[in-house]
């Protein structure tokens, strides 16, 4: 018997890990295991409710029954390790990981605020280490704005927000606003390229301290693929088609070092609105501005710098604010010092070329520390700037525009308007009538963009500002106002995009519950948008971020959506939009979608478990075709776990061929596992030999296209089932000659 | 368009298992599935997880022919179920044939098994299939209603002489059908609906 103890390092599959003598003593105590391990406990109570386990009979009595009863051919027991998935109830588990990939996709919609900051602040910023100057020093704490933020919304109603956060960019150094040309190298490669990354520091058996997490974590959302849409939903950078990448405010920062501070503010203001940092065409340039004076503690005086706050005030109004922050160095030895929080909204390439520190030193994870004062004075300033300023400056342009565009154009007459400019050409159906009288003229075919001040940018700036508000009823119905306008126009990018974000709006939206009626309307906008996104921009990042977000929420959704969840989800690896790391990922997501489908009450019909099943073996499959045999195996375990409900008593499918698959997947899985560990063979012939299973072989020389046939020893577990399962294949294989 | 048919038992085990294909508008009879040879577990895989489908529809339905049930979006396989009183179903696994460039790019990655092999053609290459110009309607649209006339034809044929095959004296409930007989009648009624 392991003592509790011995198992605390707990490394991926134990059934595989060499010198432990057969896997049954393990795992017949799952509790016992799972205490004795401090840091896997952390993350299940992190990832769902822990609940102590019921007792599978097959984990529990492994051994036993194996050696009285061997002739009992068991799909379960075959592979000890997947005992280890009854851990924690799997219902709750799911739950839990959808309304988590809700509040992250969310999240990935929060406001942009534009850093300007003179050289003075900078340098401040620069001398506590802050290399990226003062926007990297209060770029993490944007992303998460502590307490509630109560948001009001069209109609009034108030409803906080545990979750709201804001992005901080950086306006001064990186040009801004310019999209991605096209030359570069594409950004969906910059994702795979970082998801290698991190399976290469995962699967490196030294420093697999995110590991057992990926594990255990599997049976909600792995976090591997959280990461992965995290990625994708920070791809985007600002482009004319969607507002959500452009500022909605800017903090014009000085710290009182400098000697003339009212002239260098205005300097700055004046640089933003038309000088070189000047915004392109397409970006709304009345965005509010935000004044910001940076206190040194350490070398100013405070009394000049509240006078020349005072002085601020009075100049710019209210949306000044005095930050105090002390200029010297903090390290890790001072007594007050905190890590800076990592940021969570890197994008792919800023994760491969921009930061390579935490990679290489993952003990201080290569962030800088700073002092607690600091941080509190930044994070009360990140709250104000939030709560008085940034929200209540969206509420009100919401209103406006709502009144003064959208209420035109949805009353009578604008209705009325834009049905006359359609039906300009006398009824005539015909497309190219329809570009003649249709096209507004606001959009310009050359460059591809409607100005800022066009109704239909501003009314999509309308929708997406009431997004990020999360004011959805408002922004579906904006953004389905303004598809017909794009779709005259002609301008694609654009419809595609209101096409997306009006099934993602309607999705989120807590109101419209998913009847059958409504998930095929919004599989058909997904349907357009897609279109739209593939075949007229060939845009794949955008239509990879809509299908996903799509799969994502209808699965969110439950019930019969599910379905339409997995055939997205399909279509996505079927599009060839993701590279083979995300089929692998895909087809876990397709299992998990189809997992959901609960049966009906009352009857044990209507789940979906074959097909997840199904889906999960085929993940194993990818996996161990990338060579990440610790992932095929916990895909694998997944799908045991699937088909244990189906699967009659004695859990060997009823199809041979079926059967053959799975029983050579798991053992190439095995094999790779421990040739990748470096597992020398012998060991296992040991255990075997200790074990005593009698093998006979000539049952298995039947078979000419197993692969155990080659390693035998390592199947001595399993032997005596195998036989058993070997002579009803031969029985089969006379009835498919008949 | 290529076929499996398959008889499971109550339990869900394999009765019966035949694999053709059309010999509609020129076809030779032999099915040619969009997996590599070394992947034909995937038709089981499919026909397995349809089951899912199966046990939800026929609460819902009072026919035996429950019609096309179920759909593997990757494969572009249709399923087609039935059902017998005595609870042994017949699946019929049907898909629709490859255009050739899609074809060639399968066949080339197939040996190795590669990603796309498992999951076999793709969306584009049905869609462009079904609205493909073909003489036989059957062939072109799998879910269209002359397919599925056609199907329940064949299944109808299939069911009398599986009736009279299970009661043939030597026959007990739950074996596998090795009647010659049996499989050349179902061979004969493939060719002649499908």
């Amino acid at each position: 018997m392991t003592s509790p103890g011995d198992a605390a390092p707990v490394k991926p599959p134990p059934s595989f890990s060499p010198g432990v003598p057969r896997v049954a003593s393990k795992t017949r105590y799952p509790n016992q295991r799972r205490d004795s391990s401090p840091s896997l406990d952390a993350d299940l109570t992190e990832s769902r409710v822990v609940s102590p386990p019921p007792p599978l009979p097959a984990t529990t009595s492994e051994l036993p029954i194996r050696s009285a009863s061997p002739r009992t051919p068991s799909f379960r027991s075959s592979t000890p390790q997947l005992a280890r998935s009854s851990l924690g109830s799997p219902v709750d588990g799911r739950f839990e990981g959808s309304e988590e990939i809700r509040s992250l996709i969310i999240r990935s919609f929060s406001p942009v605020v534009g850093v300007y900051a003179s050289a003075d602040t900078d340098e401040l910023a620069r001398q506590k280490g802050f290399a990226g100057g003062f926007w990297q020093l209060i770029r993490p704490f944007g992303e998460n704005i502590p307490g509630k933020l109560v948001i009001r919304d069209s109609v009034g109603a108030s409803r906080s927000w545990e979750d709201y956060g804001v992005r901080f960019v950086d306006l001064g150094n990186n040009n801004q606003g310019l999209p991605e040309s096209g030359g570069r190298n594409s950004p969906l490669a910059h994702l795979e390229e970082v998801l290698e990354k991190q399976l290469g520091s995962l699967d490196d058996p030294l420093g697999g301290s995110l590991f057992p997490k990926d594990f255990l974590g599997f049976p909600s959302t792995s976090p591997l693929y959280k990461l992965y849409l995290r990625q994708l939903l920070s791809i985007a950078s600002a482009a004319p088609h969607e507002t959500f990448r452009h500022p909605v405010a800017s903090v014009i920062a000085i710290s009182s070092r400098n000697t003339a501070p009212l002239e260098t503010l205005r300097r700055l203001y004046a640089d933003t609105n038309n000088g070189n940092k000047k915004m392109p065409d397409w970006i709304h340039p009345e965005y509010l501005r935000y004044y910001l004076l940076v206190h040194d503690e350490d070398r100013d005086d405070i009394t000049e710098s509240t006078k020349l706050y005072d002085q601020m005030k009075r100049h710019f109004g209210l949306h000044c604010h005095l930050l105090r922050l002390r200029s010297n160095q903090c390290v890790v030895t001072d007594d007050d010092s905190v890590q800076v929080p990592e940021c969570e909204w890197l994008s792919p390439s800023e994760r491969l070329f921009g930061r390579t520190e935490p990679l290489v030193d993952l003990d201080t994870g290569g962030l800088p520390h700073v002092f607690e004062s600091d941080v509190m004075a930044i994070k009360a300033f990140v709250r104000e700037l939030v709560a008085q300023s940034v929200v209540p400056y969206m509420e009100n342009r919401v209103a406006v525009w709502n009144d003064q565009v959208a209420s035109r154009r949805r009353g009578i007459s604008g209705r009325f308007m834009s049905m006359s400019r359609r039906w300009a050409g006398f009824g005539s159906g015909s497309r190219s009538s329809l570009t003649s009288g249709g096209a507004s003229g606001n959009y310009d075919i050359a460059h591809g963009y409607y100005r800022y001040d066009t109704p239909e940018a501003v009314l999509r700036k309308m929708a997406d500002f009431a997004f990020m508000l999360r004011d959805w009823k408002l922004s579906a119905s904006t953004y389905e106002l303004l598809r017909s306008d794009y779709a005259n126009d002609k301008a694609w990018k654009y419809h595609a995009g209101a096409y997306e974000m009006s099934a993602v709006s309607m999705l989120l939206s807590p109101s419209s519950l998913g009847t059958k009626v409504k998930i095929d309307g919004i599989d058909q906008i997904l349907e357009t948008a897609t279109y739209s996104y593939l075949t007229r921009c060939s845009d794949a990042p955008n239509a990879l971020r809509c299908l996903t977000l799509a799969m994502e929420l209808l699965k969110s959704r439950g019930g019969s959506a599910v379905e339409s969840a997995a055939r997205w989800a399909m279509r996505v690896m079927d599009q060839g939009l993701v590279g083979s790391i995300g089929q692998g990922l895909f087809s876990e997501r397709i299992s998990a979608c189809f997992a959901a489908r609960n049966p009906a009450p009352g009857v044990n019909w209507g789940s979906r478990r074959r097909k997840a099943g199904m889906w999960s073996v085929f993940a194993a499959d990818l996996w161990l075709r990338l060579g990440k045999p610790s992932l095929a195996s916990a895909a694998l375990e997944e799908a045991e776990r699937l088909y244990a409900d189906v699967l009659h008593g004695d859990g060997a499918f009823t199809m041979p061929e079926m059967q053959t698959f799975v029983d050579n997947l798991r053992h190439a899985v095995k094999v790779e596992y421990l040739e990748a560990r470096g597992l020398d063979l012998r060991d296992e012939t040991a255990t075997a030999a200790a074990l005593g299973t009698d093998e006979t072989s000539e049952q298995l020389d039947r078979r000419k296209n197993r692969k155990s046939l080659i390693v035998k020893p390592l199947d001595s577990g399993i032997g005596p089932t195998q036989g058993m399962r070997d002579n009803d294949n031969a029985a089969d294989d006379d009835f498919e000659r008949a | 368009m290529s076929y499996y048919f398959t008889i499971l038992s109550p339990t869900d085990v394999p009765l019966f298992n035949i694999a053709f294909g059309t010999s509609k508008s020129g076809g030779d009879g032999i099915a040619r599935f969009r997996f590599p040879d070394t992947a034909q577990y995937m038709n089981q895989f499919i026909i397995h997880s349809s089951l899912d489908i199966v046990e939800e529809a026929q609460w819902m339905n009072g026919n035996m022919y429950l019609k096309h049930i179920d759909t593997y979006p990757p494969a572009s396989a249709y399923i087609s179920a039935f059902l017998t009183p005595s609870g042994a179903r017949f699946l019929l696994l049907h898909q629709p044939p490859q255009l050739p460039n899609t074809g060639s790019a399968t066949g080339a990655g197939g040996g190795g098994g590669s990603s796309g092999s498992i999951l076999g053609g793709s969306f584009s290459a049905s869609a462009l299939g079904s609205s493909r110009a073909s003489a036989s309607s059957i062939a072109a649209n799998p879910t269209s209603p002359q397919t599925e006339e056609a199907v329940r034809q064949f299944m109808t044929e299939v069911y009398e002489n599986y009736v009279k095959t299970v009661m043939s004296p030597f026959y007990r409930q739950g074996m596998e059908i090795r009647s010659a007989v049996f499989r050349s009648r179902v061979t004969a009624a493939g060719r002649k609906w499908l």
